[in-house]
């Protein structure tokens, strides 16, 4: 199959970026979407041109590293895809592709369409996590967790911090990814020690990169691969409204 | 109970306010509507003789506006409503302007199928609300209240919506607000953390249909009296 690609190539955060058109052809349907890059950026070699860079790790949708926004959507045209997982059986043969970087203010362009993310990895720092003893593992079954609640925990957990939630939502609000942290922690006991630092210290965090106020307008979950549920923003909200008319004397 | 500061200042404190401010514009909106609704009773419904014997539509609106104005506790209400309007604006004009500047450089091609356009332009639906109350405000609560060139309220309001265009701005401003109901009493109920998956559902629910039922006959009022 035959496709024309748009590509974002912009030399770093302080350049001017522009689309550049590519032909591409003799592409095949089972091709991931990464691999015809890759074919296009070994041409790009031969020829002795600078190839695009693009961020990928796992290729098998777990590790978040992939980014891009196909023709406006976030991960391409399958919803709860990441790119990895994206194929060209997606697309119909003559297509033209726009291929951008994931935009956000937090989210500056490190070259062509890999951005840094790692505004992501200071909330997280800020309180996502839960302070224990290290040491040995302590006995699985020593906190009785009701089965229900530990499914619903690992559904927030499932986030793999890509960031299409911010590159999606008009506000570049990362409250999806936020809330995400929160929620899985909020749901279960031992994450309930630290809930009202925790929720502040990650909003402030949020707040202090530089991300945008969530509207609610639900763009997020709809592109989110692990199909993180709004209802987990709400769940922020609750949690850090609690933090704030609450105290622990 | 400690309140911390933050709760009316951070991403999520200010929806907080936006929310606290918008549902209580919302219930003041239906005490509004109810008044208002005087004006379309049929004349074949008078005289009310079991109360106050009440002649005609012109002594009962006039008696009802008599009553809003004359009645302390009302007055408290409408300063704290004046109030949650200004705050209501500000914030949004905060929010709005500081989620501007987040954005990052325009997509070239945008794909808007993830959200509804209601929800993505609330401050748009905004202005044209705000313009609506402005203008509302100027022509009914100006002249009647404050300049009191206006004695007869229900006149006034007859001689309004006989003009064509006070009408169709009338109209304008009250589908922006449906719009903008829709959207805002989900959020409303989002941002203050009601994480309930069920009620959520019943929420939006409510919101759709209470926006549809206050925008409906908040729209027929001037259509009827302008056909009268
Ligand atoms: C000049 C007038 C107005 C402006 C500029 C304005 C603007 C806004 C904006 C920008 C938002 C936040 C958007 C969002 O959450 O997605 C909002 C939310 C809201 N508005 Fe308004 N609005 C106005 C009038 C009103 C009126 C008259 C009402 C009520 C009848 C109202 C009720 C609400 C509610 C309930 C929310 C949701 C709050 C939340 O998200 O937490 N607004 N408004
Ligand atoms: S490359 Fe790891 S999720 Fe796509």
């Amino acid at each position: 199959m035959k496709l024309t690609l748009k590509i974002w190539r912009q030399e770093n955060a302080k350049t001017k970026g522009k689309m550049v058109t590519y032909e591409m052809s003799d592409l095949s349907q089972d091709m991931s979407f990464l691999e015809m890059l890759d074919v296009l950026n070994q041409s790009l070699a031969i020829k002795g041109e600078r190839v695009i860079e693009f961020d990928h790790d796992c290729r098998e949708g777990i590790c978040g590293q992939c980014s891009l926004v196909i023709n406006g959507q976030a991960h391409g045209p399958e919803s709860h895809y990441t790119t990895c997982q994206t194929h060209l059986r997606s697309f119909k043969d003559g297509d033209t592709l726009y291929i951008e970087p994931f935009r956000a203010n937090s989210f500056p362009v490190i070259r062509d369409l890999k951005v840094d993310r790692s505004s992501m990895d200071k909330i997280i720092q800020a309180g996502g996590y839960i302070s224990s003893f290290t040491g040995m593992a302590p006995e699985a079954n020593a906190i009785p967790i009701h089965h229900d609640i530990a499914e619903s925990a690992f559904d927030s957990a499932a986030c793999i911090g890509c960031g299409a939630c911010v590159a999606t939502c008009k506000n570049s609000s990362a409250a999806l990814f936020v809330s995400a942290k929160i929620s899985h922690l909020a749901k279960l006991p031992q994450g309930k020690v630290e809930r009202e630092e925790r929720v502040q210290w990650m909003i402030n965090a949020h707040d202090e990169e530089g991300f945008g106020s969530c509207t609610n307008t639900g763009a997020c979950a709809m592109v989110c691969p692990q199909e993180v549920q709004l209802i987990d923003i709400t769940r922020m909200n609750f949690e850090y409204n609690r933090a704030l008319c609450h105290s622990k004397e | 109970m400690a309140f911390k500061k933050g709760l009316f200042k951070t991403s999520i404190g200010r929806k907080n306010l936006m929310a606290f401010t918008g549902l209580f514009i919302i219930f003041f909106l239906i005490i509004h509507l109810i008044g208002n609704l005087i004006l379309i009773i049929p004349n074949s419904f008078f005289p009310i003789e079991f109360w106050n014997n009440v002649a005609n539509v012109h002594d009962m609106y006039n008696a009802y506006s008599h009553f809003l104005v004359h009645f302390w506790p009302v007055t408290i209400v409408a300063y704290i409503l004046y109030a949650a309007i200004i705050i209501h604006v500000i914030d949004a004009l905060l929010i709005t302007l500081k989620n501007k500047k987040t954005q990052g450089e325009k997509y070239i091609i945008a794909d808007n199928s993830t959200s509804s356009w209601y929800s993505r332009n609330m401050g748009v639906l905004g202005v044209f609300i705000g313009v609506f109350i402005v203008l509302h405000m100027a022509q009914f609560w100006l002249q009647y209240k404050i300049l009191k060139i206006e004695h007869d309220l229900y006149h006034l309001v007859i001689a309004t919506f006989k003009i064509w265009w006070y009408v169709l701005i009338y109209e304008i401003g009250i589908i922006a607000l449906g719009f903008h109901l829709v959207h805002g009493i989900e959020s409303a109920h989002r941002s203050l953390g009601v994480y309930h998956q069920k009620m959520m559902q019943i929420v939006q629910l409510i919101a759709l249909y209470f926006s549809l039922v206050m925008a409906i006959l908040f729209a027929i009022i001037p259509i009827i009296l302008y056909f009268k």
